[in-house]
């Protein structure tokens, strides 16, 4: 891989170190971050630790998004990207469901009502629009940052069907703390959330032990690539006028590629097979996206290896 | 923590756009007491029974996507009376609107197009427009493409009774068993917000309308609906849009529109007639119609020619010194539509006409020059003289030279007792189309002038986006009401009102310029303004490809 020259003092991260804020002049060192999804690292106990600061949830992340609490809902604030971004991850979700490997669709009432699992929901973006589909039987909601879940929560009483008793369940915890529910969720949903995450690998085993066979694990991300580097961090952090989120959002280092994911999945189906198991999960269904000013967000084919992409895996069984 | 807008203002956006979404908590329409949060909560609450208003909730409840919500429409006026309207087929009302291409597909997919009563449809194949102020003429058609492609002549636009869409409208709800949905004789008493109830929801920022629905005489009862999304589609002076607090920009042209139903001179194979006209005679009239020659005989009809006969003509005259175009639009079986922009004077002496009286005057408007018209109109009309405006028609139209058979205007020989009406002009722009939970639709956003014809067709596109903006939002598991879903509402919507209302305010204002004795003065400017708007008829009609690009436009 290439080196990006240094300009400024950077870290060289080892993967059992957690990351640290820089903001937009930390110059990322291109290293193999697959390490970074096949740290064996276990789980620190968290037993003495208040809920949120368990082995998958960074304090650094949990303040800034503190921050970004109040603005959550504002459309013209820091989050309208999200917000303009909500429809594809829809869409993504429909054509995952036309791949499933049990799409039998009975006739063209389809009487299945499908229960999800947002995990790092934030103020409740996607878990409150999953609510709202009539396909939809239930969603909980967990996110380990406490302001932002105060958010969701006020955003889903201004809504009597988002009120419905059973229909929308915002929990201030992380992934780690979820231990009933084991696999009760025909969708579990990552979006913008594992780039956030220190450790990944651990985080996908612990998030996947919560869908059911047949299920969905459905996220999205961002591929790290100079480009990305340069429009997540160089055009998207700048400051105002130019920048559109804010500064810190983002690190770099964190991000993943979608053949480190194809790699990872594939890697649990082999240890599967020479278990004398069959395939645990299906092939990893990557779409990229874009944001083009004045336009928004559009499906990019081929745009996952430089930028935001959607990926989407089923658990068989 | 109590859920609001990001305490420090957005640097995304303008001043008054900030403005409005911080409003939108302070919003008001008339005095309302609202002390708990109302138990009925609809999805989608429309005030305003007319084309615009039904065609929306048509369009929400025959798809399967959003027949769900929750509607209600408000209309003040007795709905089941609409539906039930009936009038004989030689009587026509004197609201009838030109319906573009765009708008019949739209009201066909929505299901309510064949509930029309189609024979007292007329669609039409040719506009006709020409300048009192000069020679120039020009045909909207789609004939050069039906020519070329080999194809059947392409509808300009379709005139429907207002009250014949109503009911169309009416019916199809029937049929999609959602009458229920529709609030008839009720009006809004106020418009407020619901509270922020600490032991329940917060509507804090949806609206809640008060309602006095009329029952029986002695009973009349009040009630609050909550609406995730208010829309807007009650007419120029619209409550909801008082209630959003946008203002309006615009002016008032000092103009009346005057509107008649005619009754018209049937020619042999006229183009009038609903059945289709015999293709060999009217050929040749048709085959002649080109800008230079005045007449041709038939035998400078070709073969390679051969276009279909049109089903009927609209004619529209510029009057430039009378204050605005005259229009004769078609309806079935010989009849006609007038709609006559001009002065509150005129528009007040056309009234009191008798109804001979009016049909000479209307003949005059359409083959005189305008010194003979303003002589006509100075005519006492009182019914002694009754047959004073036919012998002056009569005598005068033998000394002015007409168009060709092709392109003149019918005569007309009555017009209907009770239809001659006016209603006043104008320009009216909101200032915004939207607001949170809350949208505008049609002439509730946007007024324009009748000259193109294209109110209730903006109104009926509005209602089309509205509905697929809606769509999409439940698709996305958006809430409907959504400030940022509504966006692609406004985007879509406002530059199109702006280009049209705008576009039409400027022909009116360009086709009152010059003119014998008007405002322009006469002599040399007045007759050079004249030419030059023949020059620009003339470009328009010639230049390949400009009449067909205006014509896509506004259809």
């Amino acid at each position: 891989m290439s080196r990006v020259p240094r300009i400024a003092p950077r870290l060289l991260r080892q993967p059992w170190q957690t990351t640290q804020r820089e903001g937009a002049t930390a110059v990322a060192v291109l290293r193999p971050t697959t390490v970074r999804l096949y740290s064996t690292t276990p789980a620190r106990a968290h037993a003495a630790q208040p809920s949120g600061t368990g082995s998958s949830v960074s304090a650094s992340e949990v303040t800034h998004f503190t921050n970004l609490a109040s603005s959550w809902w504002d459309p013209h604030g820091p989050s309208r990207l999200l917000h303009l971004m909500n429809p594809l991850r829809h869409d993504f979700i429909k054509s995952c469901l036309s791949t499933s490997a049990d799409s039998a669709a009975v006739g063209p009432e389809r009487a299945k009502k499908y229960a999800y699992l947002d995990i790092g929901c934030g103020g409740g973006i996607f878990a409150s629009s999953a609510a709202r589909l009539p396909s939809t039987s239930s969603v909980t909601a967990i996110d380990p940052t406490a302001e932002v879940i105060k958010v969701a929560k006020e955003h889903q009483r201004a809504d009597p069907l988002l009120s419905l008793p059973g229909r929308l369940n915002y929990v201030n915890c992380a992934i780690e703390d979820l231990e009933s529910h084991l696999k009760t969720f025909d969708f579990v949903t990552l979006f913008e959330v594992i780039e956030h995450i220190d450790r990944p690998s651990t985080f996908l085993r612990q998030a996947l032990n919560h869908l059911k066979p047949g299920g969905w694990l459905i996220g999205s991300t961002i591929a790290r690539h100079p480009l990305s580097y340069f429009t997540t961090k160089v055009i998207a952090e700048a400051p105002w006028p130019i920048g559109v989120v804010p500064r810190g959002t983002h690190d770099w280092d964190k991000y993943i590629n979608p053949s480190e994911l194809r790699d990872w999945f594939a890697k649990e189906n082999r240890e599967a097979s020479e278990r004398g198991e069959e395939d645990i999960y299906g092939a990893v269904k990557v779409e990229g996206c874009v944001c083009l000013p004045l336009v928004g967000w559009k499906f990019v084919g081929r745009s996952e290896e430089f930028g935001n992409y959607f990926f989407g895996v089923q658990k068989l069984r | 923590m109590s859920l609001r807008v990001a305490s420090r203002p957005s640097k995304y956006l303008c001043k008054s756009c900030r403005f409005d979404l911080s409003r939108a908590r302070k919003r008001k329409y008339g005095t309302s007491s609202i002390t708990s949060n109302p138990q009925d909560i609809y999805d989608v609450v429309t005030v305003g029974g007319g084309p615009v208003g039904l065609a929306l909730l048509t369009a929400l409840k025959s798809s399967p996507a959003t027949s769900h919500l929750r509607c209600a429409l408000i209309e003040t006026q007795t709905l089941p009376k609409q539906k039930s309207w009936d009038l004989p087929p030689d009587q026509y009302s004197n609201r009838a609107s030109s319906i573009t291409p765009t708008n019949q597909s739209f009201l066909e997919s929505i299901g309510a197009w064949k509930h029309l009563d189609l024979r007292r449809v007329q669609p039409y194949d040719e506009m006709q427009v020409g300048d009192a102020g000069n020679d120039a003429s020009i045909q909207f058609d789609w004939k050069a493409e039906a020519v070329r492609y080999n194809a059947p002549l392409r509808t300009v636009a379709t005139m429907v009774e207002n009250a014949n869409l109503t009911r169309a409208l009416l019916r199809r709800l029937e049929e999609l068993d959602a009458e229920d949905c529709l609030l008839s004789s009720s009006s809004v008493a106020s418009i407020g917000n619901g509270i922020d109830d600490p032991e329940g929801l917060n509507l804090s920022n949806w609206p809640v309308i008060s309602l006095n629905s009329a029952g029986t005489a002695e009973s009349s009862s009040t009630r609050q609906i909550a609406a995730r999304l208010l829309i807007g589609a009650d007419g120029i002076n619209s409550p909801v849009r008082t209630f959003a607090g946008i203002s309006t920009n615009g002016w008032d042209y000092n103009r009346h529109g005057v509107v008649a139903t005619l009754k018209l001179e049937p020619q042999p194979d006229s183009p009038f007639s609903s059945s289709s006209s015999d293709p060999n005679s009217a050929l040749e009239d048709f085959l002649s119609d080109d800008t230079q020659t005045t007449s041709t005989s038939p035998s400078q009809a070709t073969n390679e020619n051969i276009t279909p006969s049109n089903r009927a003509t609209a004619y529209q005259r510029f009057l430039p010194s009378l204050g605005g175009p005259i229009a004769i639009l078609p309806l079935p079986n010989n009849h006609a539509s007038l709609v006559w922009s001009t002065t509150p004077q005129i528009a007040s002496t056309l009234k009191s006409l008798s109804p001979s009286a009016l049909a000479s005057t209307i003949n005059a408007a359409l083959r005189l020059n305008e010194v003979d018209i303003k002589y006509m109109l100075s005519l006492p009309s009182s019914s002694d003289n009754e047959h004073d405006h036919e012998s002056e028609l009569t005598w005068r139209l033998q000394h002015t030279p007409q168009p060709p058979p092709a392109r003149a205007p019918p005569m007309i020989t009555a017009v209907q007792p009770h239809t001659p009406a006016s209603f006043p002009l104008r320009l009216r722009n909101a200032s915004s189309y939207i607001s949170p939970r809350l949208a505008l639709a049609g002439d509730a956003a946007h007024t324009i002038h009748p000259l193109a014809g294209q109110g209730l067709n903006l109104g009926l596109g509005d209602a089309e986006a509205l509905a697929r903006c809606i769509l999409g939002s439940v698709a996305c598991g958006a809430d409907v009401g959504d400030a940022m879903r509504l966006e692609g509402y406004s985007a879509e919507r406002y530059g199109r009102a702006v280009e049209m209302g705008g576009g039409v305010d400027v022909l009116n204002g360009v086709y009152q310029m010059g003119g014998e004795g008007s405002l322009s003065g006469d002599g040399v400017v007045g007759g050079l303004l004249g030419r030059m708007r023949g020059l620009g008829m003339w470009v328009v009609g010639n230049v390949p490809g400009v009449k067909e690009g205006i014509m896509r436009r506004a259809g």
